[in-house]
């Protein structure tokens, strides 16, 4: 847990730094007249603050917590192809279309991530789509991208 | 006379068709996500919120708040059936209610959870009812110093009852306050960390950070490892209780209501600590502590009625002061807000049809939840047989069509995973999601009262000390805060830990 730990404490160390000196570019004001720079100045302090007890607390700490970041030997692929179909999803989806990126994106993940048998992934992926385009393209009449298949 | 007048006119409103509609779909949601273990009931507003632009206001609220107090009945059937909570708030259930299952006495068990949950949402309504419009009126006297007091006091509540160390929860917070400075700032108009943005510009959209922290980062972390679902028994019979099974359970359901009621109205996870606290009392006072555990009915009965009374009191501070005591409800304000509905205490003058038309639909929509549920537990346990992994790409799907319809653009889908990876990376290093979101929510209007406040006084700190309601506030946090100190709470404190820790596992 100690890494963990002094990671999370100098991500928000990091954060905490940021908002601070980007503060004193806005108009941190005064306490009579508090600007827009005021409470992200004050609250990056803090929050820097806090992050260095964190560090303190953490290297000075006898504990020694074992943590296992993931359960499984390939929970890390998965973990990672979730995120990667997430981003593919968004960046595929103007040129692709909503249709065909959104059959693609479920059909991936029924077949990548716990794989499922073709047909089950074909069909599911096939009735996903219809569904999501029967219901938010014709039913609520929302607008999506329709790219290189044009619907 | 005056509130026979209100609630008439809410019935009103209630009982238009397309308002029925809204609060039979809402509950049948809520029920659903109770069931679906993995999707929570913050999850499921947040999913339906993009849907709710198009539907009215009134209708709107009916609905999401019917996916809140639905998905408290939900979670039981799931706890007895398959030993899985289907949310938070059910943990306890499953101690009893499989037992029960396990014994061939699925059917009085979910019977019930269901009576006791209609009771106990029941008399949760008539709660908020007699409550929120006097407490309203009182918090007519708040001016920007109480404001955000009571604010900060609710940031420190849910610090304090939350399971996670009070350094790294004060951390979260504080960065949520940060992150809620992103986006034009209310009284200069000055751009802040917009980049030229366009759609940060108005901040970080709340929908997609709480997708993104909720649902997309609960679905990653279910998907580090296969957890299977094994239903005890696929036959439901005898649903309802029998004569001896309502005289063990009547007073429980009655106890576990006023105790889950007046913890629900503090901030924190009321639903959950609502249950454990039933669940002790009953062990208390039983005369038999030693068939708690083994399938004792009672030990469904109570907590069950508590989470549900729960979710109701967790609608005042909501209603009257436009502060959510939870981040379920920190999701419901949310929705408040997009229609353009501020909670708080004019709410209820400033909005008596949409208030009025909510009690009443929480009436009707505890009514239809007794009605279809017990005949609807065959399609549930159907449910429950669909495999999370063919489950799981659908929600994501709804996640991501939900957030791209907010504004038509990317860039909330790229928000929503960025606040995925912050969610699913937080809870691996145990930080709490309970503070950050709240903090973002609260976040501007902290700021903005605080400046005011501090515009109003002159420039003087001390005006929150020297208001006799914010002085109240802030004494509170302190204590609250330096109570951690103390050895006795401390270790109290880490007791509470461990056990939500364990649920939360």
């Amino acid at each position: 847990m100690k890494k963990y730990n002094l990671l999370a404490s100098l991500f928000f160390l990091g954060s905490g730094l940021f908002f601070t000196f980007y503060a004193r570019s806005l108009e941190i004001g005064t306490i009579e007249e508090p600007g827009p720079g005021f409470l992200p100045y004050w609250a990056g302090i803090l929050l820097s603050g806090m992050a260095v007890l964190l560090i303190l607390k953490t290297l000075i700490s006898n504990v020694f917590e074992e943590v296992v970041f993931f359960p499984e030997k390939d929970s890390w692929k998965r973990v990672g192809m979730v995120f990667l179909a997430l981003v593919a999803y968004n960046l595929l989806l103007k040129p692709l279309g909503f249709t065909l990126v959104t059959f693609l994106f479920v059909g991936f993940l029924l077949k990548a991530i716990f794989p499922q048998g073709w047909i089950t992934t074909l069909v599911t992926a096939a009735l996903s789509t219809l569904g999501a385009r029967l219901l938010f393209v014709n039913f609520l009449e929302l607008q999506f991208p329709k790219g290189l298949l044009g619907f | 006379m005056e509130t026979i007048n209100y609630l008439l006119q809410g019935a009103q409103v209630a009982f238009e068709p397309m308002n029925l509609m809204f609060c039979f779909i809402g509950v049948l949601m809520g029920t659903m996500v109770g069931v679906l273990p993995g999707l929570g009931p913050t999850a499921a507003i947040a999913l339906l919120l993009p849907v709710s632009f198009h539907i009215p206001p009134v209708s709107t609220i009916i609905m999401l708040a019917g996916i809140y107090y639905g998905a408290m009945y939900g979670g039981s059937t799931t706890s007895i059936l398959v030993n899985i909570p289907g949310e938070a708030a059910s943990v306890i259930t499953c101690l009893d209610g499989y037992q029960m299952a396990k014994k061939g006495q699925a059917g009085p068990a979910l019977g019930m959870a269901a009576f006791g949950s209609f009771i106990a949402g029941t008399f949760g309504v008539v709660g908020i009812m007699l409550v929120a419009p006097p407490m309203s009126k009182f918090a007519l006297a708040f001016g920007p110093a109480e404001y955000f007091s009571l604010m900060l006091m609710g940031i420190v509540i849910i610090i304090f009852m939350s399971s996670g160390s009070i350094l790294k929860d004060l951390m979260i917070a504080v960065f949520g306050l940060l992150l809620g400075t992103i986006g034009m700032d209310s009284i200069s108009g000055t751009q802040r960390l917009t980049f030229g943005v366009l759609e940060l510009a108005d901040g970080i959209g709340f929908i997609p950070a709480v997708m993104g922290l909720f649902g997309v980062a609960e679905i990653i972390t279910n998907v580090e490892r296969i957890v299977a679902t094994t239903l005890v028994t696929d036959r439901v019979k005898n649903l309802l209780p029998t004569l001896k099974d309502w005289k063990e359970s009547t007073w429980p359901i009655l106890r576990g209501t006023v105790l889950g009621f007046f913890v629900g109205v503090l901030p924190g996870p009321a639903p959950v600590i609502s249950t454990y606290a039933s669940y002790a009392m009953e062990k208390k006072l039983s005369k038999t502590p030693e068939k708690f555990g083994t399938g004792h009915i009672v030990g469904v009965a109570g907590p069950e009625a508590a989470n549900n009374a729960a979710s109701s009191g967790a609608m005042i501070p909501l209603f009257t002061l436009g502060i959510p005591a939870n981040s379920v409800i920190a999701v419901l304000l949310g929705a408040f807000m997009i229609h353009g509905l501020q909670p708080g205490p004019m709410f209820i003058s400033n909005y008596p049809q949409v208030f009025w038309a909510a009690i009443v639909s929480m009436y009707l929509g505890n009514v239809m939840l007794l009605v279809l549920n017990l005949p609807l537990i065959p399609l549930w346990v159907k449910v429950l047989k669909v495999p999370y992994p063919i489950l799981f790409p659908l929600i994501l799907i709804f996640c991501l069509i939900g957030v791209y319809s907010l504004n038509f653009s990317q860039v909330e889908i790229s928000l929503m995973i960025g606040f995925g990876v912050l969610g699913y990376l937080l809870r691996k290093f145990k930080f709490e999601m309970a503070p950050l979101v709240l903090a973002l929510v609260l976040g501007p209007m902290m700021e903005k009262n605080l400046r005011m406040a501090l515009l109003m006084s002159q420039g003087d700190p001390f005006t929150f000390f020297k208001r006799p309601l914010s002085a109240v506030f802030i004494g509170v946090c302190t204590v609250l805060i330096f109570s951690v100190l103390i050895p006795g709470i401390r270790k109290k404190r880490e007791k509470m830990q461990e056990t939500l820790g364990e649920e939360e596992a």
